[in-house]
């Protein structure tokens, strides 16, 4: 999966956190979950939780901590994904 | 320095399913988990210790600069020998004193570094703040927004 296909799933799942239609329309690697999305604190969570089942990884706390925005957690994405398949 | 949260109980009702597997786990320590399962009503202990880890995320993020997700290096402690629910936030070696007010519809939590300073926080909470007032001009100390509640400290 490269980072564009990444990118393509990760929209999917943040969309149902999100009222900011706007935002959303214009999401790319530098949008901010918070500042950008107005997502609610509690819904990274389940941002998070959506990840681990639509990739078939796991995210440890260290990983969660840096998933504000786009581009990191596409970065993390692709980092779980890698050593998955190693 | 001061942090708060407000939680719209009826909008954390349909936001989160907390209830959700591996949820409590992601947010909770271990000792949070078995505060929430024990707990007479355990909606209210997850928003709860929820808006604790939150207000004084607030303050430990504009002490230090740390802008990260990280609700489970916040672990919380809570008094019950009162009708005032204080509790405390630790994270790394900063402490935070909370006290948090809870409403049928909302839920709220101030916290500080100072333990004295809690009697001190001057509060105004706010609803359906659509027709809002400038109130950055009155310089919040800290300003937290969830559904129709606007909770201000000062």
């Amino acid at each position: 999966m490269n980072k564009e296909e990444i990118i393509d799933t990760l929209k999917t799942i943040i969309e149902l956190y999100s009222e900011e239609a706007t935002a959303l329309a214009h999401i790319d690697e530098n949008t901010d979950f918070i500042h950008d999305l107005k997502i609610n604190s509690a819904n990274l969570v389940d941002i998070v939780l959506d990840i681990e089942e639509k990739f078939n990884i796991e995210i440890d706390n260290d990983s969660m901590a840096k998933m504000l925005t786009v581009k990191a957690t596409t970065e993390i994405i692709a980092q779980k994904l890698d050593a998955h398949a190693g | 320095m001061l942090g708060n949260d407000i939680v719209d109980l009826d909008l954390a009702k349909i936001q989160s399913n907390w209830r959700r597997k591996n949820y409590l786990n992601k947010i909770f320590t271990a000792e949070e988990q078995l505060m929430i399962v024990s707990a007479s009503n355990p909606d209210e202990m997850v928003w709860l210790l929820w808006s604790m880890k939150e207000s004084a995320y607030k303050i430990y993020n504009r002490k230090t600069g740390i802008r990260n997700f990280a609700p489970k290096s916040l672990s919380c402690t809570l008094s019950s020998n009162a009708d005032r629910i204080k509790g405390t936030v630790s994270i790394n070696n900063d402490i935070y004193f909370t006290q948090s007010e809870m409403r049928p519809s909302y839920l709220h939590t101030i916290a500080t570094p100072i333990y004295h300073q809690l009697a001190e926080i001057r509060i105004n909470i706010y609803q359906s703040p659509e027709n809002l007032f400038d109130y950055k001009s009155t310089k919040p100390g800290c300003v937290s927004h969830h559904g129709r509640y606007l909770a201000l400290v000062y």
